[in-house]
């Protein structure tokens, strides 16, 4: 049972750290520690049931996928990888109808909000677009949308996911 | 055991180096691999080299113009208002014949050389060519010195000065980092013998192909029996380079 397994890792991780929101007590914990700071609470993309891995997983190695996939995709012309950034920004931060987008100097941007709790700066959006695909762009520029999205088949597992034991990713 | 993985993996080693173990799985003890061939994961075909044949009797002025609007579209790298400094993926050249006047077109974009200068030169090894033969700045480990820039005989590379903004998906681009044209990268990785550049979609018309896309590796592609029918330039072959872009009509 690896999910297990994780699960329970991550749990004690979270209790020695006592700091990711979503623990129970980890908030509490927090504030007694830093004092008022809130702790952030993202909001959760709505359209998509679930993201491509477990919430805890993805808040302690997003960034470790994202490193793994960006050299699959230069050098190796993998794209349409789960672990694409334009597919976590067309979930975490779709263009609106109109056209509006929500930057990443702005607090309210999905990954800033952490970002700027945990004072990382974030270098990926001097170069990434940091939203959704536009509507504009949507079909024209669809090699870029997660494939695993579309297919039930299961993408290639990362050397990083056998590593977690987290290859059935849910 | 029979088997000695040292002596194994000195005679793979030695056709390695050779060159004749092209494709060898190779093979340390029972079931360890040393390298292993076939990708497991799709991406680009290995196999290819990519390449481009621009036919200039078919360019007007007007045409090559499109061909580079066109790709500032697809990649978002038209200059701003009021900036200083000039993004060049691809640009117009003018060849004009003192005597009688008579004037060509051409785009001049990243010529995909076989044996790239801008790789050589690049200390961090960001500038690169990829198993498909499209060769690439890899903007993570771009450290913006412009080696290249200054190594590429083609004059195809420029260097971005300014912050930016709104930035397309398919070419992220920003400050400090060298670019290039990418062959359309995003599209050959969708696409692959079927590709279109956005500069040949904006002057292909009809059933016209100025500018073909193809695989040069593939006798059976069209551009390979192009190139054998009609022949085509490469610019300054006399540097050796062998680029994977060829031109007609010079
Ligand atoms: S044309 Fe210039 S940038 Fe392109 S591969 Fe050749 S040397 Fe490099
Ligand atoms: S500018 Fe970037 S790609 Fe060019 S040589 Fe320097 S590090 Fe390499």
């Amino acid at each position: 049972m690896p999910m297990l397994k994780s699960k329970l890792r991550f749990a004690m991780l979270v209790c020695v750290l006592g700091l990711l929101p979503g623990a129970p007590g980890a908030a509490e914990q927090a504030r007694s520690q830093f004092g008022n700071i809130a702790i952030p609470d993202p909001a959760k993309p709505l359209s998509a049931d679930k993201c491509v891995e477990p919430v805890e997983i993805m808040r302690r190695d997003h960034m470790e996928f994202l490193l793994h996939q960006r050299d699959e995709t230069v050098i190796d012309g993998e794209r349409g990888s789960k672990y694409s950034l334009v597919g976590c920004m067309n979930c975490h931060n779709p263009a609106g109808a109109d056209g509006k987008v929500v930057r990443y100097e702005d607090p309210q941007h999905f990954c800033a909000e952490c970002h700027a709790y945990a004072s990382v700066r974030i270098d990926c959006f001097e170069c990434h677009a940091d939203r959704g695909l536009l509507q504009s762009q949507q079909g024209r520029l669809d090699m870029h949308a997660p494939a695993w999205k579309a297919s039930a088949a299961v993408p290639p597992t990362s050397t990083l996911q056998r590593r977690l034991g987290t290859v059935d990713g849910d | 055991m029979a088997t000695n993985p040292g002596k194994l993996l000195q005679s793979s080693r030695r056709d390695f180096l050779k060159g004749t173990a092209a494709v060898a799985t190779i093979l340390i003890a029972p079931g360890i691999f040393l390298y292993k061939t076939g990708q497991a994961a799709a991406g680009l075909e290995r196999e290819a080299r990519w390449g481009m044949l621009i036919d200039t009797n078919a360019l007007s002025e007007a045409d090559v113009d499109a061909c580079v609007s066109a790709c500032q579209r697809e990649h978002g790298w038209q200059t701003a208002e009021g900036s200083r400094t000039d993004a060049q993926w691809v640009r117009k050249l003018r060849l004009e014949e003192p005597e009688t006047g008579h004037q060509k077109f051409l785009p001049m974009m990243c010529q995909h050389c076989e044996s790239p200068p801008c790789v050589d030169v690049c200390p961090t090894g960001a500038s690169f060519k990829r198993a498909d033969g499209i060769v690439l700045v890899d903007r993570h480990t771009c450290i913006g010195c412009r080696y290249c820039m200054m190594a590429c005989p083609y004059k195809a590379r420029s260097f971005i000065h300014e912050n930016l903004k709104d930035q397309l998906p398919v070419a992220p681009r920003g400050k400090g980092t060298v670019e290039s044209c990418t062959m359309c990268v995003h599209r050959v990785d969708r696409d692959g013998a079927d590709a279109v550049p956005a500069c040949a979609e904006a002057v292909n018309r009809n059933d016209s192909k100025a500018i073909l896309f193809g695989n040069l590796n593939d006798p059976q592609s069209e551009i390979s029996r192009r190139l054998r029918e009609l022949g085509g330039t490469r610019l300054r072959a006399d540097m050796g380079l062998n680029p994977g872009v060829r031109y007609q009509g010079l």
